[in-house]
């Protein structure tokens, strides 16, 4: 579900992006789930890349922090990672290079990091959490079938409703995931009632 | 003429000056090299949004710009199209269009953590986020083939669920609260 060369590399392909309250009502989790379903037992993070959360707390869809993620290029359990912010960008849009400033966690791939008071991290190969009958949404709309994989060829005919039971086509696979945990008034900019925050995460080469 | 030649010798003297750093970080500088310049190739926030709602030739739009210039690149009629291509009607399309668009993930932080939950803060003055235990396939096919945002809507029956559910997963209370790999 995504353009030719992301599907021809999955590791630059982000599955998903999750937030929801953490260990504690003052803390909020931060989830982005790539690489699904093509996560081996000893799959890595793409040292090339960059991979971004963003926070947007002031309402103009634009980031005011950034966490960073980067890898070395160890393999599997022996990869390193780093993780800098939350942290102002140095370059907003679609551009940016790394942040100079801010907080600093690193870690070993498969292991958590930091502190269960500040920032806590873990990156690393975890089940793909996220659950639909796939198989069945690619015979409803075949416009978004992959280009590419087991996926490209249509195994079912052309349908005009999901299957019952469907089937849970992600279940047997894995996800290169990287997860925060932190205060959540280090991404707001206000602790007023209705304050928010719009996240969003990026990959960049 | 001095100052230009001044100028020049300047120039001259900084381009010395980078090459030296430049060949000082080639012999064996360990630092990250902060300095590189990296272009976005992938992004995602709301479930959905692209995988769904967009044409595949649209991916690449989605993938290549920004959260800020969703509506100028006609995002909200990307979602208005597909909607309408099932004969949703205007407050299915509306509604989606506006709760999604730009698209990021809403996260109304000081409201009742029991309340988060991908769009509660539009459904329901909710926390909103998403949440791992979120099925929000059938939330997004119950938003566009059901009644939750239209309860004059005509249901399309055989599309609003895909009959799979998150209860199936064992997802962790503790940090990193993932499932470990299978």
């Amino acid at each position: 579900m995504d353009t030719p060369e992301v599907e021809l590399n999955p590791r630059m392909d982000i599955n998903d992006v999750y937030a929801f309250p953490g260990s504690s009502a003052s803390r909020i989790a931060l989830v982005v789930t790539t690489s699904s379903p093509i996560a081996g037992a000893t799959a890595s993070f793409d040292p090339n890349l960059l991979y971004q959360i963003k926070v947007d707390n002031t309402g103009d869809a634009v980031e005011d922090l950034v966490f960073q993620v980067t890898f070395d290029g160890g393999e599997g359990g022996n990869q390193r990672y780093t993780v800098r912010g939350p942290v102002a960008p140095p370059m907003t849009g679609t551009r940016t290079m790394l942040a100079t400033a801010g907080t600093v966690v690193t870690g070993r791939v498969g292991t958590t990091s930091g502190s269960v008071t500040g920032i806590q991290t873990f990156a690393g190969l975890k089940a793909d959490p996220f659950v639909i009958d796939l198989e069945q949404f690619f015979n409803i709309i075949p416009d978004r079938r992959p280009s590419t994989g087991p996926l490209a060829v249509q195994v079912g005919p052309p349908a005009g409703s999901f299957r019952m039971p469907g089937v849970d086509f992600l279940r047997p696979f894995n996800t290169l995931a990287i997860a925060i945990e932190l205060p959540k008034s280090a991404l707001q900019s206000s602790g007023a009632a209705d304050a928010r925050f719009g996240v969003w995460s990026t990959i960049s080469r | 003429m001095r100052s230009t030649l001044l100028g020049r010798t300047l120039v001259a003297a900084l381009a010395v000056s980078a090459l030296s750093a430049c060949s000082d970080d080639d012999n064996g500088g360990t630092s990250p090299n902060v300095v590189r310049t990296y272009n976005q190739i992938e992004r995602l926030g709301n479930p959905l949004v692209s995988e769904v709602f967009f044409m595949k030739r649209d991916h690449g739009l989605h993938n290549s710009t920004a959260p800020a210039t969703d509506i100028a690149n006609g995002f909200p009629d990307k979602i208005r199209a597909f909607t309408n291509s099932f004969n949703r009607g205007p407050t299915i399309a509306n509604t989606l269009a506006s709760v999604l668009v730009p698209d990021v993930l809403l996260v109304f932080p000081n409201r009742a953590g029991s309340t988060a939950g991908w769009l509660s803060w539009a459904l329901a003055d909710g926390y909103g986020g998403r949440r791992l235990q979120d099925d929000v396939v059938d939330a997004g096919l119950g938003a566009i083939f059901g009644r939750v945002v239209d309860p004059a809507a005509t249901v399309l029956t055989g599309l609003t669920s895909d009959n799979v559910s998150t209860s199936t997963r064992t997802y962790q209370t503790t940090f990193p609260y993932l499932e470990n790999a299978r």
